[in-house]
């Protein structure tokens, strides 16, 4: 069970929330113009990222409101939660220092 | 029931050999699908300088993590014709490689506890004949007659409406077919590679002409990726997208017990589904979890609801225990149904997406994979389960039969 | 907003009522352990939800009516007139007692109607999409906990403040009224279902405790 601390509400239950998937994919600006092959990536191509991954998720149980996490998807650890429009952090940063830090 | 029913395992499995530094063909992935596609290759297309390379151990990943589950009383033309294909197979495949893996035809319910449930059911059996694919409704009663510990009384919040029912599809020793496939790749002259971890692809402009891997470079003139929930990773490294994603589904089996469970039940809408193994253990599978995963665990929660699902069908469980759970990475596409031909890479070839039900397709996935790969154009059978297809639109929708909700 | 019945007489509605959890008042009552742990519903409140910007005029003008509006999560306002609970950022239910409502002879949702004007925002009478339990006694929040994961200890979890959260298994709100006493507001769809939860977790205190 995750804990997902929720920018409103604090920490709470993984079974409060719900995933909405990858996050920062914008709705094309002009659907009419896309090929069907962009039109596919748009509808059907999202990243599946080994690693530190930006998804969405709502608070469905809570403030019922949407925000953005950063997460790694083989350990399951929470490395950044901020609000929807934001851009995304950088990507688990305490041990990007610590692998430079070794080879230094 | 007891160990001593199983049949032995013959003496010799395979070799372990040192990877040769160029083959033929190089599948990516050592579990059920990866060892089907290379007996195929050798068996049907004479392709026996080729290797299996796999990262971890042999059949490790979801084929040791599956619930063992074979039918295929899938709605549309295209599934009904390559999972019947499977089923065929799964029947002959045992005198074929010459290993009892324990394929019991003991069939499959599918339950239905609403009205949506009930007309989407009764269309499904209808499809399915119009296919050739042995299916019938079941009145509760009939459910009852056939599987009698389940709770077909109307005081649970969903009681049992009805049930598909294929007699034909049943269960088999997840273990004893890949080690069946394992054996007989190796007596054809196939090369299985174990802890050997793809880690980059060698290109020559758009054409693939070796894999990298923790045990050296190895040149191939083709590439099969048959990994599964892994799939983007390894598609990531060659340069192209796949329409994946990658979820924790976690399964779990009790004690061992005396034989209660006759057939398997498998239930959408109140999510679980059930079999008993031969040793005697229940089997138990849940949905996926919410999120994308590769840890091969996911959260405690969707077990409890798994249980809770299971105890309300079947109250006979309700002092059995959790003996172990698990969980492995499922590689699901939006219209939970498979891809296996071409990719954007020449010579490279993906067969990924089949979710939550790859064990049931494992035939057919190394027949049709075997053939793509050795004649360069997909088999009649996986034509319609091309990447193209989220392309034109022509999409096979298997939300209904997937049975796992994702 | 236009009448889609005749007016009817206030107490013939009130007749023809039935709250959600009705039928289990007599096994409230008798589930109920005097000095120890008590569960009954409180029927027919009043509840209106309401969504607005807090720091814009039609807010001020609603929280001039409920008697403010919560400014975060946990918080709680009010006056005699009504209790204002935080959904989120931008929604508030609002609770009243049964005769606040417009049909029976009150006010409130006409009052905030008018207060939110033509303005952004939202006003919804939601009187039937709630029923109220009331768990109150000292072990009230033993029997929360078991179907509760939030911190209840007074410590964090203090009287006069509301969290949405999951109760049993389904979403509830949950407002601490005393040091141990307990409203909970589920939806009328789930009232049957969690009081008899709420009545299973209580059990155990009718009987003596094991040393």
């Amino acid at each position: 069970m995750l804990l997902i601390s929720c920018p409103n509400c604090g920490p709470r239950d993984e079974t409060e929330f719900h995933y909405g998937g990858q996050a920062h994919v914008a709705y094309p600006e002009n659907p009419d113009a896309l090929t069907d092959r962009q039109w596919a990536e748009y509808l059907f191509y999202r990243d599946n990222t080994k690693g530190a991954f930006a998804e969405r998720w709502v608070h469905s149980t809570g403030c019922r409101q949407w925000f953005n996490m950063l997460r790694d998807t083989v350990s399951y650890d929470i490395q950044a939660i901020y609000k929807m429009g934001e851009p995304r952090p950088d990507a688990n940063t305490t041990a990007a220092t610590t692998s430079e830090g070794a080879t230094k | 029931m007891s160990a001593d029913h199983l049949p032995e395992h013959p003496d010799f499995l395979w070799r372990n050999p040192e990877p040769k530094s160029s083959y033929d063909a190089v599948i990516v992935g050592g579990g059920g699908h990866g060892l089907a596609t290379a007996y195929f290759l050798a068996k049907n297309h004479g392709m026996t300088n080729i290797a299996v390379l796999e990262k971890g151990w042999l059949a490790g990943g979801n084929m040791a993590r599956n619930t063992t589950i074979i039918r295929s009383n899938y709605l549309w033309d295209e599934s009904a014709a390559i999972y019947e294909h499977a089923l065929k197979l799964w029947e002959i495949l045992p005198e074929e490689l010459e290993y009892d893996f324990l394929f019991s035809q003991r069939g499959v319910m599918n339950l239905a506890h609403t009205l949506g449930d009930v007309r989407e059911s009764v269309r499904r059996v209808g499809a399915n004949k119009l296919n050739g694919v042995d299916a019938e409704w079941l009145d509760p009663q009939q459910v009852k007659e056939l599987c009698p510990i389940l709770n077909i009384s109307d005081n649970i919040r969903y009681p049992v409406m009805g049930a598909t029912y294929q007699p034909r599809a049943g269960i088999a020793k997840h273990d004893h077919v890949a080690w069946a496939f394992a054996r007989k790749c190796d007596e054809l002259g196939v090369d299985i590679i174990q802890n050997c971890e793809v880690t980059g692809f060698l290109k020559d402009g758009n054409r693939v002409v070796g894999v990298q891997t923790n045990q050296g470079t190895i040149h191939t003139e083709k590439v099969g990726l048959a990994a599964a929930g892994h799939s983007s990773v390894l598609a990531e490294m060659a340069g192209f997208r796949l329409p994946i994603q990658s979820h924790p589904l976690q399964a779990l089996v009790s004690e061992l017990h005396e034989p209660v469970h006759p057939t398997v039940v498998m239930s959408n809408h109140v999510h679980v589904y059930v079999s008993q193994a031969h040793k005697g253990e229940l089997v138990m599978g849940a949905g996926v979890d919410s999120y994308n995963g590769y840890g091969q665990r996911g959260s405690f929660h969707v077990i409890e609801h798994q249980m809770a699902a299971g105890v309300e069908l079947f109250p006979i469980f309700a002092r059995a225990h959790v003996l172990r759970t698990w969980g492995g990475i499922v590689d699901t596409t939006m219209d939970a149904s498979p891809i296996i031909g071409t990719t954007p890479v020449e010579n490279m070839f993906v067969n990924c997406g089949w979710g939550t039900g790859g064990f049931k397709g494992t035939p057919a996935a190394g027949l049709t994979f075997a053939h793509t790969i050795a004649t360069g154009t997909p088999h009649e059978l996986n034509k319609p389960f091309s990447l193209e297809r989220f392309e034109t639109g022509a999409l096979i929708d298997e939300h209904g039969a997937a049975a796992v909700a994702h | 907003m236009a009448e889609t019945a005749t007016p009817a007489n206030p107490e013939t509605l009130r007749a023809a009522r039935r709250s959600p959890a009705s039928h289990l008042a007599p096994t409230f009552e008798s589930g109920s352990v005097a000095g120890t742990v008590a569960l009954k519903e409180i029927p027919f409140q009043t509840m209106v939800g309401v969504r607005v910007d807090r720091a814009s005029d039609a807010g001020a003008r609603l929280a001039s009516v409920t008697g403010g509006l919560p400014a975060a999560c946990g918080e709680v306002s009010g006056d005699e007139r009504a209790t204002t609970l935080w959904l989120g950022p931008d929604e508030f239910l609002v609770v009243a007692p049964e005769s606040a409502h417009d049909s029976l002879g009150g006010d409130l949702v006409r009052a905030l109607v008018e207060a939110l004007g033509d303005d952004p925002g939202q006003v919804v009478d939601l009187s039937a999409n709630r029923t109220t339990f009331e768990l109150s006694g000292i072990r009230a929040r033993d029997v929360l906990e078991k179907g509760c994961s939030l911190d209840l200890h007074p410590r964090a979890f203090r009287t006069g403040t509301a969290l949405a959260t999951e109760i049993g298994n389904i979403p509830a709100m949950l407002l601490k009224t005393g040091e141990d006493s307990f409203r909970i507001f589920p939806r009328a769809s789930f009232a049957d279902f969690l009081g008899r939860w709420l009545l299973d977790g209580m059990r155990e205190f009718a009987s003596p405790e094991v040393p």
